[in-house]
């Protein structure tokens, strides 16, 4: 990278010799002074955290058990041989894969319809992404008061549109609390995906279009043969951070859920949640969460390394 | 290859195609907009209308009665000053080291490819993977529960949002009048503050506005990290976990009390969102 001519060279007017000194070497290190406050916050409460908790991994760390022994590989036995431990992570795994599907498709369709201007599309537009801009807790709230029953509209509104009355318990059965999460999580992320779409479809030169049309090729064969293709990097950019972001499932699941009915809807967040601040043995909590780190950190390299690529070139 | 579409087959085709435009996303609207709805019209209910079949779509006699209560009896308007403090100091703090970074990382390549990573895998950090050891530092620093823990906290959460966004900011400024600048005598540090950081300008006020909407929902890291004194908005909503009182138009005014603000904002940088969304990996 060019370095250019130090500014000891002109000096500011008036300056004295010390201070000279001090802008000099600001100047000098100028390019590592400008990161240092950003990154000394990053390491102290990151880098310094994680390193303190890899030591809290090998020792009782308990607020029902004094003292610090250490344990030796106990507290990660203890995730490992939990059965909810396990249910949690499959659970993380099948609803976020379910979730990040679902808002794909519905973004992309509500994309590809958003993508042509027309009169009101600002108005539409912005209706369409307002569930990105309320805190998760209201969401998950929200589709409590919703679903609730017998009062709430959701069950009224299902039983106008069958005709007979219904009466699902929403958040207290199995399946019917997974599709609730489901609804939720839905509601609020897909105007995630249709931004990033939008944007991506919006960005495909017109002219592939124009030349199909000529060739007289079909609607879906241009999705198939040009949308998608074009759109490829994007999807990749839309999924990963989507999916990064949905195994991290847990306020919805608080407000909503409360993990119930049992443990049925325990997603791995919430199960260290638990461990961790409702039965307060950190220690555990901590093993558990370096497990989850470790797994989500393969998936986190190749993914964001991949997007890394995608931006380069 | 198809035989080419006659004018007419083509003109039916668009009408089918606008149609299923209008339905996909007027369905969506709907499904957006009714819980919303129901959400704002049940903060202004009277509590008799809370159980009824048919639900009560269009209250007869609205009240703000439960706005009073959520405020003064569920500590709400305490939770919405530090909310607005905790917020505005994060975001503040943020925005001024994310663009210090960004500015660095993009006109010196400070530390390569790996440093501006090492930034961006702090954002798909697992919150609980980090809150746990966090919580317990912050009890030994005495930052648990306090102003200065959750800020300091959120600033950390929202750096790689800063840092990204000012990052690809800068990288598309022009770089020729800092150069300029650097020419005519000026530090490093005053080509930044005198040139680069008022052309940035709009770019770090959309950035500070995605920081703040951020913050201002965020719930986990303030769950745990506060309990009775610095809590803020969204903690407050533990308090009508399961609807047991029944405490409906409370919640629900507390509910709209949070959304409000954050849409209105969010409204304001929507031409930067997919900026704001993919970290400045795209632009819109």
């Amino acid at each position: 990278m060019v370095q250019l001519a130090p500014a000891d060279i002109l000096p500011p007017p008036g300056a004295g010799r010390s201070s000279r000194l001090v802008s000099a070497f600001a100047d000098r290190y100028f390019k590592w002074l400008m990161i240092a406050p950003a990154a000394i916050l990053i390491l102290a409460l990151s880098i310094y955290p994680l390193l303190f908790s890899l030591w809290v991994n090998f020792v009782n760390y308990d607020f029902q058990i004094p003292g610090h022994d250490f344990v030796g590989l106990q507290n990660f036995l203890q995730v490992i041989q939990d059965p909810l431990a396990s249910s949690a992570l499959v659970l993380t795994i099948l609803l976020s894969l379910t979730v990040v599907a679902i808002e794909f498709v519905l973004g992309l369709a509500l994309a590809l319809a958003m993508v042509r201007t027309f009169r009101g599309r600002g108005i539409v537009m912005s209706l369409l992404v307002m569930p990105l801009f309320i805190s998760p807790v209201i969401v998950g709230q929200s589709w409590a008061l919703f679903l609730q029953r017998p009062f709430g509209p959701a069950d009224y509104l299902l039983g106008q549109l069958v005709g007979h009355p219904v009466n699902i318990s929403w958040v207290g059965e199995v399946p019917w609390v997974y599709i609730a999460i489901v609804i939720a999580d839905v509601w609020q992320w897909t105007p995630f995906m249709f931004v990033i779409l939008l944007a991506g479809l919006a960005a495909i030169p017109q002219h592939l279009y124009e030349a199909a049309e000529l060739d007289g090729i079909g609607g879906l064969q241009t999705f198939v043969h040009i949308t998608l293709p074009q759109l490829a990097p994007i999807i990749t950019l839309a999924l990963t951070f989507r999916l990064l972001d949905a195994v991290k499932l847990f306020d919805i699941i608080f407000m909503l859920t409360g993990g119930g009915p049992g443990t049925a809807t325990y997603t791995a967040s919430f199960y260290l949640y638990q461990i961790g601040f409702q039965q307060f043995h950190l220690s555990i909590a901590t093993a558990g969460s370096w497990i989850f780190l470790i797994l989500l950190s393969v998936v986190i390299m190749v993914l964001v390394r991949r997007l890394l690529r995608v931006e380069a070139a | 290859m198809k035989a080419r579409l006659t004018p007419w087959k083509l003109g039916t085709r668009r009408l089918r195609e606008g149609a299923v435009r209008i339905v996909i996303v007027g369905l969506f609207i709907m499904f957006v907009l009714v819980p919303l709805y129901w959400v704002i019209v049940t903060s202004i209910k009277p509590s008799k209308d809370y159980l009824t079949v048919p639900p009560v779509w269009f209250p007869a006699e609205p009240t703000l009665v439960h706005y009073t209560a959520a405020l003064f009896s569920y500590r709400g308007l305490q939770g919405l000053i530090n909310s607005l403090i905790i917020s505005s100091a994060a975001t503040l703090l943020s925005a001024v080291l994310g663009t210090m970074m960004a500015y660095s990382l993009a006109r010196f390549r400070t530390g390569g490819q790996h440093l501006a990573f090492w930034v961006l895998s702090q954002r798909f950090l697992p919150p609980v993977a980090i809150v746990l050891p966090i919580f317990l530092l912050f009890r030994g620093w005495g930052l648990y529960d306090t102003h200065i823990g959750l800020i300091l906290a959120y600033t950390f959460m929202t750096l790689p949002l800063s840092v990204w966004m000012m990052y690809a900011y800068f990288r598309q400024l022009p770089k020729s009048l800092e150069d300029a600048a650097l020419v005519d005598g000026l530090s490093h540090w005053q080509a930044f503050r005198l040139v680069a950081v008022p052309l940035a300008a709009p770019g770090i006020a959309a950035a500070a506005v995605f920081i703040f909407i951020s913050v201002w929902t965020e719930f986990f890291f303030a769950l745990i990290l506060t309990s009775r004194y610095a809590f803020t908005l969204p903690t407050i909503f533990r308090a009508f976990l399961g609807f047991q009182g029944a405490q409906y138009g409370e919640a629900c005014a507390l509910a709209t009390t949070s959304l409000v603000p954050s849409i209105v904002l969010g409204m304001l940088v929507q031409r930067h969102l997919v900026r704001g969304l993919t970290l400045g990996a795209l632009r819109g």
